[in-house]
């Protein structure tokens, strides 16, 4: 078993740090080393035994900075777009050429908040105690992106038993409006552990519109924490499409501060060999007329594992909170587990919560229906899991970019056929 | 049940004491309390050697505190584990022996067991405390082969059944509670249905707390052999004191090939009052095993009293094809607090399972359902329907949902919903307008959520519990 | 074409079909009727091949073993079954599919598959004479769609796939009186001398449209009574019952 404590020189080693921070940093350094990685006898953890998966797959976590030489990318062409570039967390190009530049501020990102909550996750302090890389993107007051931001996460090749601890933080002003597609590129061929914080902080009437894709067979490890502040009108859009790693854990913290606000998540995925992925999502109802949107939908084949989680906490005075919560896994093998936890926890009464999960296999009247159309069984199957997944896809609003979605999920489910 | 006129000013109808003798156990929780009530019950060596066991156990054991309703510690050595009424030391022959104080008690709640008033169709068992104080139509159901007796006439008369099948649902390890109550166990039902036999009317039990600082730990043994049937009901009050009460009962069903069990309980004990001082804490572990191919167990539960319930009916379903069933309604006001729900475990293939939770909460109280759904690698086509409603009255009180879902293979289905929502308005009004105050409204409402839980009830307990569902929300809608 | 004899089938141990015996023969068209309950849907689906029943007895189709072929060949080969419920898909896009499931069958019968235009060209010309909204097509499949836009639908593919024997599984019910005649007049439309129907109904009111050459009382699992159109209006005025 892969002992992991940390010693405190690590800190240093980053850099130089005023007391406040180096204080904050150790603070947390200790927490990480009392608990180490979290184990299913923690109730976030218990269907992810981080600790056992670890173990059993690295020798070492490296914390050594990995340099790497600029390295060529791929553009996409299928439609415009500014873009900036990260390359092993750290962000080593930006261009935002269709924008006015005075209206964005992007920079690496330095840690100024050093809060003495007590995290719980032994992750998260983990982070915040040895955090060194990472972007902070600020949009002014006001101002409306006109063209998509791509965000190109780029995973280099001498990756190598190490661990990435990333800060991001993006921050949207009064009555602005980013539309992000964070897109992976994967270079890499060893196991690596990318550790990301997350911040986002949306003004008042702020839009914020966020599409990932992550699909690309690697041998990461990752876990993130983003924890998003709503104010009052405001509203954020997710579309994430996770998949092919090894381990990923999305811990997703919305917080609708202000009346009005909305968020919208809605994943698809499908997880293919030993895949093990969770998506935990905790929406907090801290104002009253605020509405939530869940939709979470798994594939899951041969002996991949997935994990849903997801909360929805009212408080007493959040009162006329609409809050949904979907989640829906098909199972295509007998190795394959879908595991899900949908909570409510609601303290007033002038509400409309509901969540549903469902789980099992593709039903046979609908295979029976195609077959009898003169499709195989393989083609119904296939056709089937195309439109369970894209009942997600179908929401994106801009087409350029749902096609550029659905076709990267159509390779992976062709890539799939091969095996 | 036998209704009385309900006393719409009445919080608490059952809340009286009865003044009456009692013998109870040295002070504490020992080993010589152990030893004080396996004698007193003439028990053999073997279930003291059981008992002790258990304490051991319970020497390195924890109470759980991860369920939501947090609750002050209790001093095991503050309680008396053992109480019974002095009279009922030598054990009365028939019930004109039994004190007229204790059938007046049961009088008073609905329950004669007087042979001339019985109720028809139901056989009783009354717990007074740690004791059981009569079992009614005894000599009918013997001459069906069926035993229905308290547990300690069990285990000196029925040695193997008991020894086969206690703790094999339930192992003494299993948790704080369930140690505890295998150490300390006092009195309870025991049910054996031979096989292929119907159980000709409903069995019952009905459990009393009355003396005070005692702790009330039954311990319920059913097993229906191959091909029976059994439907079992299971009711409970006791005196409004001031102080908390423990009652930590273990409930053990096996249902062996084809059998079938049907267990309904309409808990009412003491809630504690307006502010939230005194009240039972109802820590209780069910669990049923479907051991044989195609049995059923079902569960059925009205949970209006108790200060604190925390239990989860579950079944194992470890034969091919068999049912487990949960039909739940968990109503708290005031202060209450309840943590309840099921687990149901598929081991056995083409298993099913169906979980109908009815949550109602109002006043400052608390109610969580929390269940878990685990369709094992095994368990083909199995399936599971969960659907949890829980509804608020005000925004003092709490509606909590936590279901666990796994499943393990891809030719079995889970589906859960739940919703969480306030008394609809209009259905209000529209009560209202056709001449029902607000708390007659809202009872015929609120029964009207909770329709599909009551009618599994049988016929006995079902008008009982759907007063009570008007009578546990009263003011709580201003 | 068809061939069904002493056909047996149950389900989970409970006896459906109970010894059937039907021959349809290339340009007929057969009337099946029966109480519910009759086992009609179920010859339909044993017909078409689905899973999970029990049978025994002789199913015949172009002289081949139906029973051997398995769901998506069947169809490829010319059967064509119009469902009584036709499922909801969610997520697939009815076009789309249609198009998938018609170049199969091309395929199949080694004609050549059809380019996105010819297709359009085809299901616009179909769907207009059935009176559909072209909009429907582009919905998920059977998704919202009301009881009669289910059935139009199913009509729609029958008319696209062109197959040798087609089976109307209750077809006209829930229909109003004009989308009755539009599901009638497709059939009338489709009828050739090489092509077979086995229409199932609870209505002598389609019948009268479709002129059947034979009329089949179903009950019981049992074919217990043939006869022409004179049979069906016999049924009209004395139920069930009145036959025997
Ligand atoms: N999968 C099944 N499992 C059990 N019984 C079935 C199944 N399918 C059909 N049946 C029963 O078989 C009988 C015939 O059904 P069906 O063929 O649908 O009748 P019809 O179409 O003539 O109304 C009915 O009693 C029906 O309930
Ligand atoms: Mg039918």
């Amino acid at each position: 078993m892969l002992n992991f404590k940390i010693n405190s020189n690590e800190i240093d080693n980053i850099g130089n740090f005023n007391a406040k921070e180096k204080e904050f940093r150790l603070k947390n350094l200790d927490s990480f080393n009392k608990n180490g990685f979290p184990n299913k006898k923690s109730e976030d953890w218990k269907f992810s035994d981080l600790r056992e998966i670890v173990s059993k797959n690295f020798k070492k976590l490296d914390l050594k900075l990995v340099k790497t030489k600029v390295q060529k990318i791929n553009f996409i062409k299928e439609f415009d777009h500014n873009y900036i570039i990260v390359t092993n967390g750290e962000l080593t190009s930006s261009n935002f050429k269709f924008e006015e530049k005075n209206k964005i501020k992007v920079q690496s990102y330095s840690n100024n908040s050093f809060t003495n909550k007590q995290e719980e996750n032994p992750l998260i302090n983990l982070n915040h105690a040895l955090s060194d890389k990472g972007y902070f993107l600020e949009i002014k007051e006001n101002y409306k992106f006109k063209k998509v931001l791509v965000i190109y996460n780029l995973y280099t090749s001498n990756l190598n038993e190490n661990i990435l601890n990333c800060k991001n933080k993006i921050k949207i002003g009064k009555n602005s409006e980013l539309h992000i597609l964070e897109y992976a590129i994967n270079h890499s061929k060893k196991n690596f552990f990318n550790n990301i914080y997350e911040n986002v902080i949306l003004e008042e009437s702020a839009i914020y519109k966020n599409i990932s894709i992550y699909n690309e067979k690697s041998f990461g490890y990752f876990h993130k924490y983003s924890s998003n502040k709503l104010d009052k009108k405001s509203s954020s859009t997710f579309f994430i499409f996770p998949s092919g790693l090894k381990f990923n854990k999305l811990d997703l913290e919305f917080d609708l501060n202000g009346e009005n606000s909305e968020c919208n998540l809605q994943a698809a995925s499908y997880l293919n060999y030993d895949d093990h992925q969770e998506i935990k999502t905790r929406i907090n109802h801290f104002a009253p007329n605020c509405k939530s949107f869940q939709k979470v939908k798994n594939v899951l084949n041969s002996e991949s594992k997935g994990v849903y989680q997801g909360k929805i906490f009212v408080k007493d005075n959040a009162q006329k909170t609409d809050a949904y919560q979907l989640s829906k896994a098909i199972l295509l093998n007998d190795s394959s587990e879908f595991n899900s936890k949908p909570e409510l926890e609601i303290y007033a009464d002038d509400v409309k919560c509901s969540h549903g999960s469902s789980s099992g296999n593709i039903e046979e009247d609908s295979i029976f229906y195609l077959m009898s159309r003169g499709l195989s069984r393989q083609e119904s199957i296939k056709l089937l899991i195309n439109g369970f997944l894209s009942e997600i896809t179908d929401e994106i609003k801009s087409n350029s970019i749902k096609n550029f979605i659905v076709n990267k999920l159509e390779d992976q489910l062709h890539e799939h056929k091969k095996h | 049940m036998k209704n009385e006129n309900i006393n719409h000013n009445q919080e608490y109808k059952y809340g009286f004491t009865t003044d009456i003798e009692n013998i109870k156990a040295p002070k504490g929780l020992s080993e010589k309390t152990i030893k004080f009530i396996s004698k007193i019950k003439k028990e053999p060596k073997w279930m003291l050697d059981w008992r002790l066991k258990a304490f051991n156990r319970l020497k390195v054991s924890k109470e759980p505190d991860w369920q939501k309703p947090k609750f002050p510690k209790i001093n095991y050595q503050d309680l008396y584990y053992y109480s019974a009424p002095k009279s009922m030391k030598d054990k009365p022959k028939s019930l004109d022996e039994v004190d007229p104080k204790l059938i007046e008690t049961y009088n008073k709640l609905g329950i004669p067991l007087n042979e001339q008033k019985k109720l028809s169709g139901v056989a009783v068992d009354a717990v007074f405390d740690s004791v059981s104080v009569a079992t009614t139509f005894k000599g009918e159901l013997t001459k069906k082969g069926i035993i229905f007796c308290p547990i300690s006439e069990a285990i000196q008369k029925h040695p193997d059944l008991v020894k086969k099948y206690l703790g094999s649902v339930i192992p003494i390890s299993d948790h704080y509670f369930a140690t505890l109550n295998s150490a300390v166990f006092t009195d309870g039902s025991f049910v054996y249905i031979p096989p292929n036999t119907r159980c000709p009317m409903e069995l019952s039990t009905y459990f009393r707390i009355n003396a005070s600082e005692t702790g009330q730990f039954e311990r319920t043994l059913i097993i229906a052999d191959k091909g029976s049937y059994v439907s079992y009901l299971e009711g409970c009050t006791a005196p409004m004191r001031d102080e908390n009460q423990l009652h930590a009962a273990n409930v053990e069903l096996i249902a062996l090939d084809d059998a079938e069990i049907k267990y309904s309980t309409v808990q009412n004990w003491y809630p504690g009052d307006k502010d939230g001082v005194g009240g039972i804490y109802n820590f209780v572990t069910k669990r049923g095993a479907c051991r044989g191919k195609n049995s059923k167990i079902s569960w059925t539960q009205v949970e209006t009293g108790s200060a604190i319930t925390w239990k989860y009916p579950s079944c194992i379903l470890q034969g091919d094809n068999s049912v487990g069933e949960f039909y739940s309604i968990a109503i708290t006001n005031n202060h209450q607090k309840a943590d309840t729900g099921t687990k149901m475990i598929h081991l056995g293939k083409n298993t099913k399972s169906k979980i109908i939770s009815k949550g109602i909460s109002a006043g400052k109280a608390d109610n969580t359902y929390r269940g878990l759904v685990d369709i094992g690698r095994k368990a083909l086509n199995s399936r599971n329907y969960t659907q949890c409603d829980s509804l608020l009255m005000g925004n003092k009180c709490g509606a909590h949902t936590v279901p666990y879902i796994k499943n393990k293979n891809s030719s079995s289905t889970i589906e859960h919903e739940a919703t969480t929502s306030k008394i609809n308005e209009e259905q209000l009004f529209y009560c209202n307008q056709r001449g029902l105050n607000q708390e007659e409204a809202v009872s015929l409402i609120v029964n009207g959520f909770c329709k599909d839980v009551l009618q599994q009830l049988p016929m006995e307990f079902a008008v009982e519990a759907q007063k009570l569902v008007g009578i546990s929300l009263e003011g709580s809608v201003g | 074409m068809l061939v069904i004899k002493n056909l047996k089938a149950s389900v989970d141990g409970k006896d459906i079909l109970k010894g059937l015996n039907i021959s349809i023969k290339p340009g007929e068209l057969h009337a099946i009727m029966g109480p519910n309950g009759s086992g009609k849907s179920t010859l339909a689906n044993v017909l078409s091949g689905k899973v999970g029943y029990k049978i025994s007895g002789e199913l015949k189709y172009e002289g081949k073993n139906l029973q051997e072929i398995p769901i998506d060949e069947r169809a490829q080969k010319g059967i064509f079954l119009a469902f009584q419920y036709p499922t909801e898909i969610p997520g697939v896009n009815t076009s789309n599919f249609l198009r998938t499931s018609l170049n199969k069958v091309r395929k199949a019968q080694g004609k050549q598959e059809l380019d996105a235009l010819s297709f359009i060209r085809i299901i616009k010309e179909k769907s207009n004479e059935l009176g559909m909204d072209e909009k429907m097509l582009s919905r998920q499949l059977n998704v919202g769609f009301s009881g009669g836009e289910k059935k139009k639908n199913e009509i729609l593919q029958m008319k696209i796939l062109e197959p040798n024997l087609i089976i109307l599984d209750e077809t006209d019910s829930g229909l109003d009186i004009d989308a009755l005649k539009i599901v009638a007049e497709g059939v009338n439309s489709s009828r050739t001398d090489k092509k077979s129907f086995l229409v199932i109904t609870h209505y002598q009111r389609l019948l009268n449209f479709i002129n059947p050459d034979f009329v089949h009382i179903l009950s019981d699992g049992k074919i217990v009574k043939s006869g022409s159109m004179k049979l069906a209006e016999d049924l009209e005025k004395t139920g069930y019952k009145g036959i025997k």
